[in-house]
């Protein structure tokens, strides 16, 4: 279990170096889904099933999303879709792809009941987490909207700003 | 656990009212008088509810708040520097019609309820919730520079980035210390049965290095003078005085008073020794009063940091004092430029500018020169007072080496701070022109104000001298007299 999570880990930093080291910005998004992913899967052998989905879900899902998203919305106008075929070449896969199979390798065999001691703890499932978000963390919940109202108000100021002045 | 019993002091729960009332009233009509007033009215009565708290204190180890004599203390003077620091930030926003800036207020007002959610905090969460919604608001309030926006806006990318990187670094250390003890509680991991004992070691000093990024001690100061320089004034101001109050206290709360690990004192040495000669020997040859500013701050922090490492019976008094007086007088000195700077004129922020003042405003020069001196540590103000503590603790728990580097540190403070006003009383070449001067008799009370508290300080010191760290058990104090 340890050796599958270190190479769950290991996996997630070579596709995070991967990630600030491409030059387009296609290919990092490709890693960086790749990193998020491993992250999930080293959450998961640590038995943090419940982060792991959070990870994936919110992570590899929405926020690659607006990512992918974001990329489209600044190559407006220059676009050209033959360059885009040249960024989407099978060798922009390869890397990516070869880091996913790992990831997916280890999941499918950890499927198989591992030998050993029973886990002593419990999973903790949704409902234990909402009960201490909202039971005794609820204060920490509430400064956390306010962070995030905080960064809101910030970007909104600059980007408001340099709107008006170009 | 029900809505009841939550332990929450009572002056973040009026801030972080008080913000939505804003907001509340932003969607209504947007106005920045209002905001100002609104978000003034609201430090005030904090102010007036300190030491209350809602629901019962928690046992020690689960709660995520605590409060007490150092937590009401510091709190005190944070919310008395905002209130300040709003007073001259009215003149920005007063001045400048044609953008609607009410986020301003609405950003100092987030700033401050990070601020002390730090100094309240009891717990890892609430510590980095409070540094995050502090370091996010800086940052949008460092691009609020109206006549340049690009300078502004570098100096909120530098501060974004860099205090970026030290969060991470603070927060890997908080990771590890959680998976030392196993609690978020805000003490210092100790090793527990067979781990190596360098995983603690690793972890103190993660989080060391983060909150030294914060505070500016020398290896990592180099962000401050930069976006000081860059930022608006009143919120260099807020830097040099709010966030360095919270991140202080957290330091304190964090490590307690007591004796700490040995690693600790070379560490700590070696750092103080820096940031002491750093910042004084950077600030020789600013041509910018905000660069001099920042430098200078960040000597002090050095000092303060002496006054950490001594244990002793003295040492929470000189705490106490000292940061009152860094506080009075940093301000007093930002108050001074505020009230310097002209409409569609000089802004008081390079040095030069100041040639000739004691000729043409001599009340101006005199507050200003008071509030250098006090800096600087020289009698008439409470700085003297407040070194003059940080030397005794110095001497109480030996530490002669520091001692030499704080001599050498006030000489040379004593250098660049005199220069200003020898600048001040330097006749003026030319007749200056004749400057359109509106009153703004908000800045004339608070120096007024903040001269009286250096003063009086310095002339009453031992009403300032109070223990009220957290470790030994201190005498009942009087907690609100630094409130005007």
């Amino acid at each position: 279990m340890h050796a599958l999570a270190l190479l769950a880990a290991s996996v997630t930093v070579v596709g995070a170096i991967m990630v600030i080291t491409r030059r387009v910005a296609v290919h990092a998004v490709l890693y960086l889904v790749v990193t998020l992913l491993a992250l999930a899967a080293v959450l998961v052998m640590q038995g943090a099933s419940f982060a792991a989905m959070l990870e994936i879900i919110i992570y590899a899902g929405a926020i690659m999303v607006l990512f992918v998203f974001v990329i489209m919305m600044l190559n407006l106008g220059q676009t050209d879709s033959t360059r885009e075929k040249e960024w989407l070449r099978p060798r922009a896969w390869l890397g990516p792809g070869i880091l996913a199979t790992i990831v997916c390798a280890e999941l499918l065999y950890c499927r198989r009941p591992l030998s050993g001691p029973a886990p002593a703890l419990a999973p903790i499932t949704a409902h234990d987490v909402g009960l201490s978000l909202f039971g005794r963390y609820v204060l920490m919940v509430e400064l956390v909207s306010f962070l995030l109202l905080a960064g809101l108000v910030s970007a909104f100021y600059i980007g408001r700003n340099r709107m008006g002045r170009h | 656990m029900t809505g009841h019993d939550v332990f929450l002091p009572m002056p973040l729960m009026v801030v972080s009212s008080g913000i939505m009332v804003m907001l509340a009233a932003t969607t209504w009509r947007r106005s920045v008088e209002r905001s100002f007033v609104g978000s003034m009215v609201t430090l005030v009565l904090a102010l007036a509810v300190m030491g209350y708290h809602t629901g019962r204190m928690p046992d020690t180890g689960s709660s995520l708040f605590i409060q007490d004599w150092w937590a009401g203390y510091t709190a005190i003077l944070t919310i008395f520097s905002s209130l300040c620091i709003l007073l001259m930030a009215w003149r920005d926003a007063g001045h400048d019609r044609t953008t609607l800036v009410d986020e301003y207020p609405l950003l100092f007002m987030l700033g401050t309820l990070g601020a002390l959610a730090m100094v309240f905090s009891a717990n890892y969460m609430s510590f980095f919730l409070g540094l995050e919604i502090l370091g996010i608001s800086l940052m949008g309030l460092a691009a609020f520079r109206h006549r340049s926006f690009m300078q502004g806006c570098e100096a909120a990318m530098k501060y974004l980035i860099l205090s970026g990187v030290s969060s991470a670094i603070l927060l890997f250390g908080i990771g590890l210390a959680y998976g030392i003890t196993g609690s978020l509680r805000f003490i210092p991991p100790i090793a527990a049965g067979d781990m190596p004992a360098a995983l603690p070691v690793a972890a103190t000093v993660m989080i060391l290095v983060g909150m030294f990024f914060k505070l500016s001690a020398v290896p990592f100061h180099m962000w401050l003078p930069d976006v000081m320089e860059g930022a608006p004034v009143p919120v260099a101001a807020f830097l040099a005085v709010v966030s360095k109050i919270a991140i202080f206290a957290s330091l304190v709360r964090y490590f307690g008073t007591g004796n700490q690990p040995p690693f600790f004192d070379d560490i700590l040495s070696v750092v103080i020794t820096l940031t002491i000669l750093g910042g004084n020997l950077l600030a020789l040859r600013q041509t910018s009063l905000i660069r001099l500013l920042a430098c200078s701050s960040i000597a002090h922090v050095g000092y303060l940091l002496i006054a950490f490492l001594c244990p002793g019976r003295l040492q929470s008094g000189a705490i106490t004092i000292y940061l009152l007086a860094y506080t009075a007088s940093t301000l007093g000195v930002f108050a001074t430029i505020t009230a310097f700077a002209i409409h569609e004129g000089p802004d008081g922020t390079a040095i030069m500018q100041w040639k000739g003042l004691f000729f043409s405003r001599p009340f101006l020069a005199s507050a200003m020169s008071l509030m250098l001196l006090s800096l600087a540590g020289i009698p008439p103000g409470i700085g003297f007072f407040a070194k003059f503590e940080i030397v005794a603790t110095g001497v109480e728990y030996p530490r002669g080496l520091l001692l030499c580097v704080l001599m050498i540190g006030s000489i040379i403070g004593l250098y660049y701070y005199l220069n200003i006003i020898r600048m001040m009383m330097t006749a003026p070449s030319l007749p200056s022109p004749r400057q359109n001067r509106h009153a703004r008799p908000e800045l004339t009370v608070l120096v007024i104000v903040l001269s009286m508290i250096v003063v009086i300080g310095g002339l009453l010191p031992a009403r300032a001298i109070h223990s009220l760290l957290p470790a030994p058990a201190g005498p009942p104090a009087v907690q609100d007299r630094m409130v005007p």
